[in-house]
């Protein structure tokens, strides 16, 4: 018999980490400039394809890296890091590939319609907007917000991957890490679809008047993830 | 491990991953998936119908998660019955490219049956032409990424099994290619009728092109078309990926100290600077270039 309080008690710690994570992925979404299919024709701002397939290829090349660093130091902040970084370079490559396209494929300026200037550069954004369109491509304030997404996504899901591989088992190692990976994956699939129903298709970024709608999404996150770490703890620490 | 061979296997990754980019959003384009099909959806609807095959199994992540999965998994079981690795993964990606065949299929006949209302018929030619095409890029992709994810988990030592990194990769190989060389499809080829130079307005929507350089366009013709610029930036865009958030941790060794770990850290950060600037550069360059596509109001008014 599985001594469910024992466990979750002896593992209180990361159940509230793995909770954190699911909620900083949850809130780090809400950063990436995604302009779903209306992006794709160049007809919004952003990168032209869904929420939760974006953050969660970024999100999950740092779990790629996370899992290399884990392999070979226990120094938590460094695992994190990396995997804050893997997923930076998973966003920032595509983003700027996708401004290749933009510009050079499609020919047009990037462009935001949801603000007159671009809050970092300070550049007139209205009159480079083409006819019949809500903006395109990627000003620089949406790809700093995508990079600042990126950064926490991985960051959240490093912080899961690690809680996971952290709690108390009797697991011989490659079982634990196929089982913490999956779980990983799973909890930031969750929080990645989570704040898509917030933002409705298309968000430009932290300067974009949906991203204000973020704490709806973090509540219902911190609770759904809150199921889920303590499931995966018991799985985990139960075996 | 020796640098020399850790930054051999990491070129080799990058290598493979930069084809198994191309390959995918080629394959995305034969077989219209993703953001840009909902165009090719809405065109029977505002009476265009059309000769281009129509496959939206689902977003570009999951349909290639699915298939590397299916691969990784399937070469996973061979390697553990002592088959060589190269025939492993080669069934694999077969056995992946099957299943990719036989959704391909029933998407298409799917989607168009339900569009009988709208006289868009079901062209058995486009099925029999575009399937082996689409399996054959989707065997590409698929072998690609298995040799990535297996040389992660054998030479480079990765704790992740097989076809969970095959799995991962096939996420951002589609969210890449969902998110770069489609825009080049959807935004551009998809409405050649239109002025070069601007996004598609909202008026023009579900009027795509039709015609072909010869003949009737099929997804073929929109490859071949892709295949200059869309396709080849997907595939730098997965290598670039694959390569520099390998780089970074091969280069700057974790094992020799957590210091060099943080090393790492750094560099990719640097990395990505600099990447924000060259966005900014060409930002700067593509406005001065290209102009304003409206006149300021308040500055008209001035000048009557």
């Amino acid at each position: 018999m599985i001594d469910v309080a024992g466990i979750l008690m002896q593992n209180i710690l990361y159940v509230i980490l793995i909770t954190l994570g699911g909620v900083l992925i949850s809130w780090s979404v809400h950063f990436v400039p995604v302009g779903g299919a209306p992006a794709a024709m160049a007809q919004a701002t952003g990168i032209g394809t869904g929420t939760v397939q974006l953050a969660a290829g970024a999100g999950l090349t740092g779990l790629v890296t996370a899992g290399a660093m884990m392999q070979i130091t226990n120094n938590a902040a460094l695992v994190i890091a990396s995997g804050a970084a893997g997923a930076m370079i998973m966003i920032a490559v595509t983003m700027i590939v996708g401004t290749w396209v933009y510009i050079y494929g499609v020919g047009c300026p990037p462009a935001s319609a949801k603000v007159k200037y671009d809050p970092i550069t300070k550049d007139r954004q209205d009159l480079y907007v083409s006819q019949g369109t809500e903006g395109h491509g990627l000003p620089t304030v949406s790809y700093v917000s995508g990079v600042i997404g990126g950064a926490l996504g991985g960051i959240g899901g490093s912080v899961v991957y690690y809680s996971l591989m952290s709690v108390t088992n009797q697991l011989a190692l490659a079982d634990l890490v196929g089982m913490a990976s999956v779980f990983a994956v799973g909890i930031f699939f969750v929080n990645a679809v989570i704040p898509s129903y917030n933002i409705g298709g298309t968000i430009e970024g932290f300067h974009d008047p949906k991203f204000k709608r973020f704490p709806k999404a973090v509540v219902a996150s911190l609770v759904a993830t809150l199921f889920c770490a303590l499931i995966s703890v018991l799985a985990i620490g139960g075996l | 491990m020796e640098p020399l061979t850790g930054m051999g296997v990491l070129a080799l990754m990058g290598a493979a991953a930069t084809i198994a980019g191309a390959s995918e959003d080629l394959e995305s384009d034969v077989g219209s998936q993703s953001n840009p099909n909902s165009q090719v959806q809405l065109a029977p609807q505002m009476m265009y119908p059309h000769r281009i095959h129509s496959k939206a199994v689902s977003g570009e992540p999951p349909s290639n998660a699915l298939m590397c999965a299916i691969g990784g998994t399937t070469a996973s079981v061979l390697i553990t019955t002592g088959a060589s690795a190269a025939l492993a993964l080669a069934i694999g990606a077969i056995v992946a490219a099957a299943i990719h065949g036989t959704y391909s299929a029933t998407a298409y006949m799917g989607r168009s049956a339900s569009q009988k209302r709208f006289k868009q018929p079901v062209y058995l030619d486009v099925m029999r032409s575009h399937i082996p095409v689409i399996m054959g890029y989707a065997f590409i992709t698929t072998f690609c990424i298995l040799v990535v994810s297996y040389l992660m988990a054998t030479v480079l030592a990765h704790p992740f099994p097989l076809p969970l990194l095959a799995f991962i990769w096939g996420i951002t190989v589609g969210a890449i290619g969902s998110s770069t060389g489609d825009v080049h499809y959807g935004a551009e080829r998809q409405f050649q009728n239109v002025e070069y130079g601007s996004g598609l307005n909202a008026a023009n929507s579900g009027n795509i092109v039709r015609k072909a350089e010869s003949g009737l366009r099929n997804g073929i013709d929109n490859s071949w078309f892709c295949a200059k610029f869309g396709g080849p930036v997907t595939g730098l865009a997965f290598g670039m990926t694959v390569f520099l958030s390998g780089w970074i941790t091969t280069v700057f060794d974790a094992t020799k100290g957590d210091a060099i770990g943080w090393v790492s850290v750094i560099a990719g950060i640097i990395i990505v600077l600099i990447l924000i600037l060259w966005n900014r550069n060409m930002e700067v360059a593509a406005r001065a270039a290209y102009g304003t596509y409206k006149e300021d109001e308040a500055e008209a008014e001035v000048a009557a």
